[in-house]
């Protein structure tokens, strides 16, 4: 039919028919389509379906890793503003024992001086008080023999001191008095 | 210059013997051969493009790769709906690959191997295997032989002839379409051989006569419409039986 309706010119090689269906063609076709499906499941498909999935892994692992620093350093932050609060509290807690122990060192320190310095008053008022009275015994010896002096020398005569002294000491009492 | 047309035949380069009554001879035909060819080019280009994967900072070559793979089980899982057809990926994978590359072999001078019955035929009997194997699956023996008889008994004899004409129509559309392009570019070219002998010889003398046989109307036209006869339509072929392929079967496995 072929032959009828296209004329072919002389061949050396063997041509087969246009439109034909050969057994051994057929079956080796179907061969080679499944030897071609495994050679590109093996070359293709395999290689890079693995790498597919180790990248799918891989991102999943970097996602739930980011997840848990990411709960890691909400934890530490919570932490930390715990510690931010203790330390300030502390640091107040401190400040104010120091100002209270400071405030009772100054007192203390003021009330001994307080004390001290009354201490030192008194005891000066008490030497005060006994130099006061030993220069008056002193002033009242002295006195005594000045007058006894005078006495003698105004009435010419001699006075017997022991006679007379305790009308002298009675005279001074008086005059001190 | 030929005056007569003659379309590209299958060669036989050679015959073994085999003795065997109804197979006859195994002939060693273009189409053999060119089928091999192409089955060396997808997988050198298999092998050429997953060398040297690495997870991370991937190469071109390996996001075309990627590409791919991911081409084929999207067009599996988005036509039949679902990971249940997971198993088919390499199968129509390796058949749109098969398909493309012979029907675009005829660019580069060889002879298309789907421009052989047998090849469609045997790829289209595979497919038709599939899709009664998945109808056996799913609605069992009886269910797949009652099925026959749906919706009256009277039916049966056409419901046959329609599940048969299933991989006929399919090996011979894809077929008809690869053959028409090769006898289409044959036509242009003898067309083309004959259209500048008639104008080169015009030329007078020495010249004209050398020009006349040197069919230079032959450059360049056949690339225009090759764009149509080979590349849209071996791409639209290849891509129209996969699609059938995956949809036959995906159908296959909702029935019932």
């Amino acid at each position: 039919m072929n032959m009828a309706l296209l004329s072919m010119t002389a061949n050396a090689t063997q041509t087969q028919d246009l439109v034909t269906l050969v057994p051994w063609t057929f079956i080796i076709q179907i061969v080679n389509l499944f030897i071609q499906v495994a050679l590109i499941k093996k070359f293709l498909f395999k290689p890079i379906n693995e790498i597919l999935d180790k990248r799918r892994k891989m991102a999943d692992k970097e996602i739930k890793e980011a997840r848990e620093a990411k709960e890691e350093a909400d934890s530490l932050k919570v932490q930390y503003e715990d510690s931010l609060t203790n330390a300030h509290a502390e640091a107040a807690r401190i400040v104010s024992d120091a100002q209270k122990e400071a405030q009772n060192k100054a007192d203390t320190l003021l009330r001994e001086a307080e004390q001290e310095a009354t201490g030192i008053k008194a005891r000066a008022m008490a030497d005060i008080e006994q130099e006061k009275k030993k220069a008056m015994n002193e002033a009242k010896d002295e006195i005594g023999s000045l007058a006894m002096e005078i006495a003698g020398k105004v009435v010419e005569k001699e006075i017997k001191e022991s006679d007379h002294k305790k009308l002298i000491d009675d005279f001074i009492t008086k005059v001190g008095a | 210059m030929s005056q007569s047309f003659e379309v590209d035949y299958a060669k036989i380069y050679a015959t073994i013997r085999t003795g065997i009554p109804i197979l006859g001879d195994l002939g060693i035909t273009e189409t053999l051969v060119v089928s091999w060819i192409v089955m060396a080019i997808i997988t050198g280009l298999c092998i050429f493009l997953t060398r040297d994967l690495r997870v991370e900072n991937i190469s071109k070559r390996q996001a075309i790769a990627e590409m791919l793979v991911e081409t084929g089980n999207n067009f599996v899982r988005n036509n039949t709906g679902g990971t249940r057809f997971d198993k088919l990926i390499p199968f129509v994978s390796a058949l749109f690959a098969t398909s493309v590359v012979s029907n675009l072999i005829s660019l580069v001078g060889l002879r298309s191997p789907t421009a052989d019955l047998s090849t469609e035929a045997a790829w289209a009997v595979v497919v038709f295997i599939m899709i009664t194997a998945t109808k056996i699956k799913t609605n069992g023996v009886l269910g797949y032989l009652k099925g026959f008889t749906t919706p009256i008994a009277v039916m049966t004899p056409f419901n046959i002839l329609s599940e048969l004409a299933t991989p006929v129509s399919m090996a011979c559309r894809h077929f008809g379409n690869i053959l028409s392009g090769v006898v289409i570019d044959g036509l242009i070219y003898w067309a083309l051989g004959l259209a500048s002998a008639a104008l080169f010889g015009l030329i007078p003398g020495v010249v004209g006569r050398f020009l006349s046989n040197i069919p230079i109307l032959g450059i360049g036209i056949p690339a225009v419409t090759g764009v149509y006869f080979d590349w849209f339509s071996g791409c639209m072929q290849a891509f129209i039986f996969c699609m059938l392929t995956v949809m036959y079967i995906a159908n296959a496995a909702e029935e019932g």
